[in-house]
């Protein structure tokens, strides 16, 4: 079930008792931005999915079992298609012409959905925000930046130029990008493998028993913060840069196996028991292993 | 080396790859680690590419592309039947990408390449090793520069446009970058490993650019 409301957008009647009897005396019909309010009934673990050209996409987890979908287009050149489907909704955003104005293209969108939600986002520019959504994730941007926050499930992030944020996130992070930089702070996961060409690698979480934290860039610094009681074994290369490290690394563990590049500045070692393994590589930026505050 | 053995067994794997398996093919495969890796590339690479959803056939010359690679390669021979030179390939791709898919063969491509080259411990002779890593980069290198010149950018979005173009830039930045190092050492892995993912990363883009144009309009 849905509920669609076409408005334009800060609409309200007293605004009405004001915009109308202007337009008729202009006699002008505003090709300004256009709100459109839609919701839907959904079962657990709904599947949500958009393909936005250009826009803000900001999805919020709320209790309800219903997906609403707030949407400002900036035009009429676009159509937005919101449809649902059994148990999942889909969002799409339609060039109407082919003559339509980078500007016209743009399309924001506001969506709440229930917290075991799956989310599929597909942005080309503008930004993706997605906060308290523990359903797996699919997130694929060219330049628009990609923030996470208290997300969980399996995280799979994908962007060419965009800047890519997770905060508190846990499950499964899978992410990749080409120039964008990675900030992946107070993490609690056991998986996290990123990878970007030209772009900085932070990660300041925790290293999970048995986890697996795979980080490598061609170019730019890899930082990962430890704290003393942490318990990893560590490789750490670089082929042309440089290897900063304050961990009192001991000789991996036996059994552990890393391999060893012939040439480049390299580190390996276990921190106390090597429960977690870190991989952390660069073609010729700087990887950088520093202690907590 | 390739034994008669292997030449019998290649000039008649594609049987093997449609799920014929004789049994001296089957207990060739099994003595020789070459055959029996080749088998298992192109049966990885076949099975990556049927994962992929498919509503085109791919062009014509990616099939020529590839079996001249391979022809080249001395890993396949030409077929004796005609029939056979024109299905061998789309036998096991039976419903591969549209051409979009430039990362899907681009893939193969590269993923065979490197499969040719192996790992330092299976080459002997250094300067044989070297040239047969040259030859495939240059492979490699020039169907992704064609594929390139075929990528069409669609335009309606400049800032998605800009920023996949600054994207392509830099990683044929790293592709020289890592070529070079490559042919300064050919048997240095990390080296190959970093050439090795900047492929496939421009292979991937490439997809990417011309996916774009399939949607939003």
């Amino acid at each position: 079930m849905n509920t669609p409301h076409y408005l334009p957008s800060q609409w309200n009647w007293k605004a009405a008792g004001l915009l109308v009897p202007g337009l008729l005396l202009c006699g002008v019909v505003p090709a300004s931005a256009e709100r459109l309010e839609k919701h839907f009934k959904v079962d657990a673990a709904p599947v949500v999915t958009i393909h936005n050209p250009d826009g803000v996409i900001t999805v919020r987890a709320w209790t309800k079992h219903e997906v609403m979908v707030v949407a400002n287009r900036a035009s009429s050149e676009v159509d937005l298609e919101i449809e649902q489907s059994g148990n999942r909704v889909d969002i799409m955003t339609h060039q109407v012409s082919d003559t339509v104005s980078p500007a016209d293209l743009r399309a924001d969108y506001e969506i709440s959905v229930p917290q075991d939600a799956e989310l599929q986002i597909h942005d080309d520019s503008g930004a993706v925000s997605v906060s308290n959504v523990l359903g797996d994730m699919n997130v694929e941007t060219v330049a628009a930046g990609v923030e996470l926050q208290d997300s969980a499930g399996y995280l799979t992030v994908k962007t060419v130029g965009g800047s890519f944020q997770c905060v508190r996130c846990a499950g499964h992070l899978d992410i990749s990008s080409i120039s964008g930089n990675f900030r992946l702070i107070d993490i609690h996961s056991n998986h996290v493998h990123a990878q970007t060409s030209k772009g900085n690698i932070l990660f300041d979480g925790e290293f999970l028993p048995n986890g697996n934290y795979f980080l490598r860039n061609y170019s730019g610094d890899i930082t990962v913060r430890f704290s003393p009681g942490d318990s990893f074994d560590l490789s750490a290369s670089s082929y042309k840069g440089k290897v900063n490290n304050q961990a009192q690394l001991t000789p991996p563990a036996q059994g552990h196996h890393f391999w060893h590049p012939k040439f480049g500045n390299s580190l390996f070692g276990s921190l106390n028991f090597g429960r977690a393994k870190i991989d952390l590589s660069s073609f010729d930026g700087t990887i950088n292993i520093l202690k907590r505050n | 080396m390739a034994t008669p053995g292997c030449k019998d067994f290649q000039n008649n794997f594609e049987s093997w790859m449609e799920g014929e398996l004789p049994p001296d093919a089957r207990a060739h495969v099994t003595d020789c680690r070459s055959c029996a890796r080749l088998i298992e590339d192109l049966g990885s690479i076949r099975l990556a590419a049927n994962e992929w959803n498919a509503s085109e056939e791919p062009p014509a010359r990616l099939w020529t592309s590839i079996r001249t690679q391979l022809v080249e390669e001395g890993l396949i021979h030409e077929p004796q039947s005609e029939s056979a030179k024109a299905g061998w390939l789309q036998g096991w791709f039976p419903r591969l990408p549209r051409p979009v898919l430039a990362g899907a063969y681009l893939a193969a491509l590269v993923a065979i390449a490197f499969s040719l080259v192996g790992p330092v411990t299976r080459r002997v002779n250094h300067h044989r090793w070297a040239e047969d890593m040259q030859n495939s980069t240059a492979m490699v290198s020039a169907q992704l520069d064609t594929a390139e010149q075929t990528t069409g950018f669609a335009d309606f979005d400049p800032e998605a446009t800009a920023s996949l173009h600054q994207n392509l830039a830099i990683v044929d930045n790293y592709i020289s970058l890592c070529e070079k190092s490559v042919q300064e050492d050919p048997e240095d892995e990390m080296a190959r490993d970093y050439l090795y993912d900047a492929y496939h990363q421009k292979a991937d883009l490439l997809a990417q650019i011309s996916e774009r144009g399939e949607y939003g309009r």
